[in-house]
């Protein structure tokens, strides 16, 4: 008998105050037609999984800071481990938040410079497509995706942009049509336009733009396909994090 | 001394100058400062003994610009700009207000005369006393009401007057501590600057100061004058040796002034209920795109001397029991974001309410919610 093609394992976390999980889970799972299942956040065991998605939301309402207290849940420790063994996180908006306070990925978030939620498709030009999470793109595409947020206005000391730039670690720039980063095209006041980055190993990434929002023509873009595509890719070709390896996936599984 | 400089008022023991041409540096800060010079004239029991101490003015003035270095150091806002020559220091211009807040930790002078205590006795609690700054009433003592009714501060002034007086208790006590010196009790003035900030002024001397040996007990202060115990040079002269050498050793080891024990109040040794409140604030290199909305509204308003607003966090934490460290942990770990804010912390002692009155310092919190 022939084996099915594997396909790839995603967990998508669920914070009190997520509210972009159902959209993530969707997306994978209908859309992209991965395994995909809710990880609650009090959860400490994240074997067997490929890919963990932080989604987007208020979690905890935001209090205090944007992902200050989320990042206390006891499913991040388990995430940190995850990361260290090579698993791929994808950190949607407040997912990202999350990882910047966590110091999983550099610098911090800001009020958008507007002080408004800007909702709205913005353009974004991939500048790294070496990385787990945009292989399936070309060198400068340029992909139409939303964004929704109050506070994306991404920020880190100098040298760490620096150090971000010259290790092709700014994955994603907001640009206009033309694929130009000017200021009008930064819709939140961001540093060097910045949209998205990975962590230094490459496997983690942030991003405040909502791919799981566009995987289909019908809601206006398919362009957040190539994130999940990529992943998909990535996991088929170097196989999924090292270390102990789980038995077979639990209950919950959408195919 | 500059002949053009003006005299503003002359005191008992200090004479305050508005600086010369040339004095207090470019001309924006000579119009924030003056001079205070200090005087070797000593007075007591509200002028009715006079004298002269040779030196004082010397050492008051140096041991008070050490003392107001550590609390600036400390998070404390203070008076204190430089200190220019041995008897005069650059001040920022404040207005006094008209009352003194003391601070006991051990019975002395008139608490043990009015409590009927024996000088000598450790406190159980820090006591901490309002006097209303007037020659011709005698510098009576006075309660929060009186404050209120005499109009003499606003009430959250009195709040902060009260926190900074007990945090500088904290302060100063582990600090003289470690130069052999136990603070008995000391009195403060505080100042109104031009932006109604509330900051320490005046001095911290040995003239405003019981400083008893740690070891002997021995008075190394104004007491020596009062109670003609002789020596009252020589004491002076062995303060400011003292703290000199204690500056010298803060310089080098800041934080570890905070974590000595000894003679310090029950909650700052972590022994005791206390409140801390945490002030966050995004770091200054950090555009604050609220505050910039925040002045913009100001001015929109017709308040055309705002020159800048940062918006900031406020945070009250009631603590079973005190640990500095913990709290700096807290902040580092949760309530800031070290990456995009800088954040401060004070702690006042949460006493037990008296009937009918708030506590001393209670604070009146809002909560950390963002936004």
């Amino acid at each position: 008998m022939t084996p099915a093609p594997r396909r790839v394992r995603f967990g998508v976390v669920v914070f009190p105050g997520s509210n972009c999980d159902a959209d993530a889970h969707h997306a994978i799972g209908n859309v992209m037609g991965q395994k995909v299942e809710y990880v609650w956040h009090g959860r400490t065991d994240l074997e067997g999984f490929d890919c963990i998605v932080l989604p987007g939301g208020f979690s905890y309402g935001d209090y205090l800071r944007t992902g200050a207290i989320a990042r206390f849940s006891p499913v991040m420790n388990e995430v940190a481990r995850f990361v260290e063994r090579g698993g791929l996180v994808l950190g949607i908006c407040n997912g990202f938040q999350i990882l910047l306070e966590a110091g999983m990925l550099p610098g911090a978030m800001l009020r958008n410079e507007s002080l408004q939620f800007r909702c709205l498709y913005v353009h974004l030009r991939v500048e790294n497509t070496d990385t787990p999470f945009t292989r399936a793109c070309r060198p400068g595409q340029i992909l139409r995706i939303p964004i929704a947020h109050a506070e994306g206005n991404y920020t880190a000391r100098p040298e760490v942009v620096e150090d971000l730039e010259r290790t092709g670690r700014v994955v994603f720039r907001y640009v206009n049509e033309a694929g130009e980063a000017t200021p009008e095209a930064n819709p939140n006041g961001s540093v060097a336009n910045i949209a998205g980055i990975v962590n230094a190993a490459g496997n983690v990434l942030g991003l405040m733009p909502h791919p799981e929002r566009c995987t289909e023509e019908l809601l206006g873009s398919a362009d957040g396909r190539y994130i999940f595509e990529s992943i998909v890719a990535h996991v088929l070709a170097e196989g999924g994090p090292r270390g102990p390896t789980a038995g077979s996936p639990g209950g919950g599984v959408v195919g | 001394m500059d002949d053009s400089r003006r005299k503003l008022y002359e005191g008992k023991a200090k004479i305050v100058w508005e600086a010369g041409p040339g004095e207090a540096g470019p001309g924006a800060e000579a119009a924030r400062t003056y001079i205070v010079e200090y005087k070797d004239d000593a007075t007591a029991f509200d002028g009715k003994k006079r004298g002269r101490i040779g030196g004082k003015g010397r050492v008051n003035n140096l041991v008070s610009a050490l003392l107001f270095d550590l609390l600036e150091r400390e998070g404390v806002p203070t008076h204190f700009v430089r200190t220019l020559g041995d008897r005069e220091m650059l001040v920022r211009r404040v207005k006094i207000i008209p009352v003194e807040v003391v601070v006991r930790n051990v019975a002395a002078g008139s608490l043990a005369k009015r409590l009927g205590l024996e000088e000598g006795a450790p406190l159980a609690r820090t006591v901490l006393e309002h006097y209303y700054k007037s020659d011709e009433l005698g510098d009576p003592l006075i309660n929060r009401y009186h404050l209120r009714t005499l109009d003499l501060a606003a009430d959250p002034e009195i709040d902060r007057m009260e926190s900074l007086a007990l945090r500088i208790n904290d302060i100063l006590g582990g600090a003289l501590e470690e130069c052999g010196l136990r603070l008995i009790d000391f009195k403060l003035e505080f100042g109104r600057t031009d932006t109604g900030e509330v900051i320490l002024a005046d001095e911290i001397s040995p003239d405003t100061c019981r400083f008893w040996d740690t070891e002997t007990n021995e008075k190394l202060d104004k007491d020596r004058f009062r109670r003609d115990l002789g020596d009252v040079e020589e004491a002076y002269e062995e303060v400011l040796r003292r703290v000199t050498a204690g500056a010298e050793k803060w310089r080098v080891r800041r934080r570890g002034a905070r974590a000595s024990g000894g003679e310090r109040p029950a909650h700052a040794r972590g022994e005791w209920p206390a409140h801390a409140r945490v002030f966050v604030t995004l770091k200054s290199t950090v555009l604050d795109p609220q505050g910039a909305a925040v002045e913009n509204a100001l001015r929109t308003l017709g308040y055309d001397e705002v020159k800048s607003v940062r918006v900031g966090k406020f945070i009250t934490l009631e603590l079973t029991h005190l640990s500095p460290e913990r709290v700096d942990e807290m902040c580092r770990r949760l309530l800031a974001n070290p990456v995009i804010e800088d954040y401060r912390f004070e702690v006042v002692p949460a006493t037990a309410p008296p009937a009918g009155s708030p506590p001393p310092g209670a604070p009146t919190g809002t909560g950390g919610k963002g936004q």
